[in-house]
């Protein structure tokens, strides 16, 4: 599979970037969830970031279109590449790329945070979405299911929720209590803080994927409620991830505002 | 004076019930007791999670009472690695981490907040990228299960659980390459194999890369991070695998190499003579256990000769050429790299 994969990567690098490249997310009012909305919006600020336009598309079915059974996607010429690290060689191989000027080292590091926040805020807002009964009754399972009728909405649910549920099972996380889970999160944000300090963006002056991929996941906690505000408050607390959140919306979202309301993502500054 | 005499009193009946009818000695400040997999192949478990524990132990300074679970019941049981201190147990090695360094057996102390922060994402890095090939490489893959796991836990597990463990082992690891990899249910083990290799290999160049020329990941002593690499690469290193990609790309990085070999030379060069210690006082423990031992070893004793012989036929030479120079060269090469 990896070998077509790279196959497949270098016939795409002849064409250049497509006026109609689109992505595809489940429906931003009703279905998509927390841990989608964050990856979604951590490709998009990776696609602006490289100065790549790309229309947002939402659709019931996005999860059932991508090759991987993830989200989001993107539909570019008669490729379809799902989820942000295979989007970041695609485009690599395009001959966009924001981590050229890194040395090796700064590589690793760089690598090594990308899985940190895929390993500790990913995974909790996974479990905090579907292995936390009253989130899971109360916000997941609803909003999941709303496109379908009954009984396909019961069952598509409690699918999602039972794989969700091994998955946990299997890295050793179904025995973790909820605080405990947030303080997991409290420790990530902490280190991202660390890493972070005062500049701009994780490696100075040129933002990374890294960069796309803490902002992604912060502003969707940000500004997505759940049933309690522990989650926005644990990150609420690192005042300059805040200010890297703000800037980036700034300089990378603020015409995508007055243009459209559909596909916009909400501006913190609306949210006391 | 009775006061003193209550606490004593508490504490060793509260240990007693903790540990049960293992222990003879009572002093006042127990050791903390880790139960982890027994070790072979120059190593002092062959077990990763334990490797990394009894790692840390060695570079904080904390003495732990090494308890191998070989040729007990706990083979099945036990989740190991394991510390027992006080009637507590904790589980996991980054609990049992923080477990340690709640003690005051911090090897982290000396690192600045951005080097703490660094630590926690090149840990998370080891755990989605090379924790996943190293579960193929000795559960999955037919060839290294078929003639080195299963036979060695076999051999290091009592009748009838023998028959159990390396299954439910394999199972398992199965069970989590496929949860976390394979992103659609139609994939099976075969398609995700190519990826998380590839993805194997590149953690390791990056950890080479970020290791560089120095002794250990964070100046000249060691740390948590060194431990949790030493954990995951040392098996990798010093296995006799019959079908080894991913050790053959690890033996290419010689720095890798030169770190476990120094870690294996400067911590753990008494460790075989504390295990030859640790089995004999379990003998004289275990009176009842001992008979079945022996059966069991007689038993196993035909099939491990065969084993043997088979691994001495696959094994390449080149290995334990490669294994030889690179010692001595770590021996040519530390009083040079002192000087630093």
């Amino acid at each position: 599979m990896s070998v077509v994969h790279v196959m497949s990567l270098s016939t795409a690098a002849a064409e250049p970037w497509p006026e109609k490249a689109t992505l595809y997310q489940p429906l931003k009012e009703d279905q998509i969830l927390l841990s989608d909305s964050a990856s979604s919006l951590a490709v998009q600020t990776f696609l602006r970031m490289c100065g790549l336009p790309v229309q947002v598309s939402c659709c019931a079915n996005a999860e059932y279109m991508s090759p991987s059974g993830k989200v989001p996607f993107i539909h570019v010429g008669n490729q379809v590449v799902s989820e942000l690290g295979p989007i970041v060689q695609f485009i690599k191989a395009k001959g966009h790329s924001l981590s050229d000027g890194l040395d090796d080292v700064q590589r690793a590091e760089m690598k090594a945070y990308m899985e940190l926040v895929n390993n500790m805020l990913l995974t909790a807002e996974l479990y905090i979405q579907w292995c936390d009964d009253y989130t899971a009754t109360e916000i997941s399972r609803p909003r999941y299911s709303s496109p379908y009728s009954w009984p396909l909405n019961h069952i598509l649910a409690y699918q999602k929720q039972w794989e969700v549920q091994r998955k946990m099972n299997a890295i050793g996380w179904s025995g973790k209590s909820l605080e405990q889970v947030y303080e997991d999160v409290s420790q990530c944000c902490q280190a991202l803080s660390q890493r972070l300090g005062t500049q701009p963006y994780f490696f100075n002056k040129q933002p990374t994927e890294l960069d796309a991929l803490v902002f992604g996941h912060l502003f969707t906690i940000l500004t997505t409620q759940l049933t309690n505000d522990e989650l926005a408050e644990k990150v609420k607390s690192y005042t300059n991830l805040l200010s890297f959140c703000h800037r980036i919306e700034h300089t990378y979202f603020k015409e995508h505002d007055r243009e459209s309301q559909s596909g916009s993502p909400q501006s913190i500054v609306d949210i006391p | 004076m009775y006061f003193n005499k209550h606490l004593l009193w508490v504490k060793v009946l509260s240990w007693r019930c903790a540990l049960g009818c293992c222990c003879m000695h009572t002093n006042m400040a127990e050791p903390m007791e880790l139960l982890c997999w027994g070790g072979d192949w120059d190593l002092p478990s062959v077990h990763s999670d334990s490797l990394i524990v009894l790692a840390y132990a060695k570079f904080s300074g904390a003495k732990l009472a090494v308890k191998s679970i070989d040729w007990t019941w706990r083979t099945i049981t036990a989740s190991v690695p394991q510390l027992h201190y006080e009637g507590s147990t904790v589980t996991e090695p980054a609990q049992i981490l923080n477990f340690l360094r709640k003690q005051r057996f911090n090897a982290d102390y000396e690192l600045t907040a951005k080097q703490g922060a660094d630590t926690m994402a090149y840990i998370a890095l080891l755990e989605e990228k090379l924790r996943p090939a190293l579960l193929h490489t000795f559960w999955v893959d037919a060839e290294n299960y078929v003639n080195l796991t299963r036979p060695w836990f076999t051999s290091h597990s009592p009748f009838p659980l023998n028959f159990f463990v390396p299954g439910r082992q394999a199972s398992l690891a199965l069970s989590r390459i496929l949860l976390t990899k394979a992103e659609s249910p139609l994939l099976n083990i075969t398609e995700v194999e190519g990826k998380i290799y590839s993805e194997a290999k590149e953690c390791l160049n990056l950890l080479s890369h970020r290791l560089g020329n120095f002794h250990f990941f964070f100046g000249d002593t060691p740390t948590s991070l060194d431990a949790f690499v030493f954990g995951h690469i040392a098996p990798l290193i010093k296995a006799p695998l019959p079908s080894g990609q991913l050790q053959k790309h690890l033996n290419q990085l010689d720095n890798l190499c030169q770190f476990c070999n120094t870690i294996l030379k400067n911590y753990f060069t008494d460790a075989s003579a504390e295990k030859r210690m640790d089995c004999s006082l379990m003998a004289t423990h275990d009176p009842v256990d001992a008979n079945l031992q022996k059966l069991t070893q007689l038993v196993n004793k035909e099939s491990n000769l065969i084993e043997k012989m088979d691994d001495n036929l696959r094994s390449s030479p080149q290995h334990r050429h490669e294994t030889k120079p690179s010692a001595r060269a770590s021996e040519r090469n530390s009083p040079l790299l002192s000087k630093h």
